[in-house]
């Protein structure tokens, strides 16, 4: 830089030129990863991107329609708007045109509406929203009718090439439910059951976030999805119903006096112990989870003390009250204890 | 000064007509699937009486817009008419002009209750 009014400058040609070619190259750079609706990895996806491209085709071409006739007409200069031809051009370009292009629109819309909600899956999966998580819970495995379902908080685990029926509840205010790579989205609504079907392509990890503004913490409230084999889901999911690992160690069992003896039952559940609690979410297999705090953290021991120490400091606004009253190493050995269950 | 009533000569009333037929057919469609799925339906979500009923308030709507459309036409002379400019003042002028917007917004008033009815037609159950 030459002179400190360097950088009020126009961009020369080549430098404006590579910005140009840059720019779609990075805003294509959002159409990939573990939250794109462009990055497809189900059935329901597809069909929601394949519709978007017909429309942003259609578009196109009836942009360029316009503005060709726009063009033409100025070049053209001012003529009698009752000359020949003009008449048609209103009724059909006008009037006839948009109507049958809207028409369309709303008819695909619904067919594809009707389609990722109408059918019957070969799996439920209920999620309820809550200020701001997610309580899950699978089917019980197959054999098992009477079975309660299994709570796998903030963790939505899938297996490939199955039709799941997502069963779309919320506790509190208007949660959204929106894996972008498998499909949706669709509105969990306080009172309401809303019913959405995801079917996914391929194997991996995903993410899925709350779509529509819930409170303070909404931003944080995201969703780890893992899509596996189906042998792979029915084994985690047999062990997501059994009741909790016994402690291996002197340190893990100290870890579970101190969870049960500081009240932390009082609001998560660990099944196998008295902790019973209901209002948040069920720890019983805690360790095997990817994240903390639905997609706050890693999964991992000082990461789980640092969240139990201030669970506010993570994730602001968060109902969990901060623990650090707690000497630290107390909060250790309940972090080791509930990272142990896996 | 005394209202005119509603096919007085020279009532505005026709002219907005087609428009209430319009958000009357859309509200009572609506309250009909949601009451019936909410209230009604069995266990099997079928929403055949809503679609027959969507069907006739379709029907009733479009023969009610078509009969305005027709009062439009011969009481005031309205024309489906893009070149003419309406601007003469007098009783007549005034007149051919209500027509001539009543007829525009009979046109659009049918295309939107066609709209409205489509949902039924790809919707065979609640769900």
């Amino acid at each position: 830089m030459d002179d400190g009014l360097s950088s009020f400058r126009l961009p020369r040609a080549p430098v404006a030129a590579a910005a140009a070619a840059l720019a779609p190259a990075a805003l294509l750079a959002g159409c990939s990863g573990p939250q794109s609706w462009a990055d497809t990895a189900g059935v329901e996806a597809e069909a929601v991107a394949r519709l978007l491209w017909i429309m942003v085709a259609a578009a196109v071409v009836i942009w360029l329609l316009v503005i060709g006739t726009m063009l033409f007409a100025a070049r053209s200069g001012p003529s009698d708007p009752r000359g020949r031809g003009a008449r048609g051009l209103v009724i059909w370009g006008g009037m006839v045109a948009p109507t049958v292009a809207v028409l369309a629109l709303l008819v695909a819309g619904l067919i594809l509406m009707r389609d990722l909600t109408g059918r019957t899956g070969e799996l439920t999966v209920e999620a309820t929203g809550e200020q701001w998580w997610w309580r899950i819970a699978h089917a019980a495995p197959a054999g098992d009718a009477d079975a309660a379902p299994v709570p796998t908080p903030n963790e939505l685990r899938l297996p490939v090439g199955r039709t799941v029926e997502m069963v779309l509840r919320a506790d509190d205010v208007i949660h959204s439910f929106w894996v972008p790579s498998l499909g949706g989205k669709l509105d969990m609504i306080p009172g309401r059951v809303n019913r959405l079907h995801l079917t996914p392509t391929r194997t991996g990890r995903f993410r899925g976030a709350c779509a529509e503004f819930c409170g303070e913490a909404h931003a944080q409230m995201a969703l780890p999805v893992v899509v596996m084999q189906p042998e792979a889901y029915a084994d985690w999911l047999a062990g997501q119903a059994a009741p909790a690992a016994e402690p291996a160690d002197a340190r893990t069992r100290r870890g579970r006096e101190l969870f049960l003896a500081t009240g932390c039952g009082a609001c998560h559940a660990i099944r196998g112990t008295a902790a019973e609690g209901k209002l948040g979410p069920d720890l019983t297999h805690v360790g095997s989870r990817l994240t903390i705090g639905a997609g706050q953290l890693p999964m991992g021991r000082a990461e789980m003390a640092r969240w139990i120490a201030d669970a506010g400091a993570v994730k602001p606004g968060v109902r969990m009250p901060a623990f650090d009253m707690l000497p630290a190493e107390e909060i250790r050995l309940i972090a080791d204890y509930l990272v142990s269950l896996e | 000064m005394k209202q005119k009533t509603l096919f007085e000569e020279g009532s505005l009333w026709p002219v907005i007509a087609a428009l209430g037929i319009w958000a009357a057919h859309f509200l009572l469609s609506y309250w009909a699937a949601a009451l019936w799925c909410a209230k009604a339906a069995d266990g099997s979500g079928s929403l055949f009486w809503v679609r027959l009923a969507i069907a006739v308030l379709t029907l009733l709507a479009l023969a009610a817009i078509a009969w305005l459309a027709r009062h439009a036409v011969r009481r005031y002379g309205g024309r489906l008419t893009f070149e003419d400019d309406l601007t003469e003042d007098s009783a007549a002028e005034r007149a051919r002009f209500l027509g001539h917007a009543t007829l525009l917004l009979c046109a659009l008033s049918a295309v939107a209750v066609l709209f409205d009815a489509v949902p039924a037609v790809v919707f065979s159950t609640c769900r």
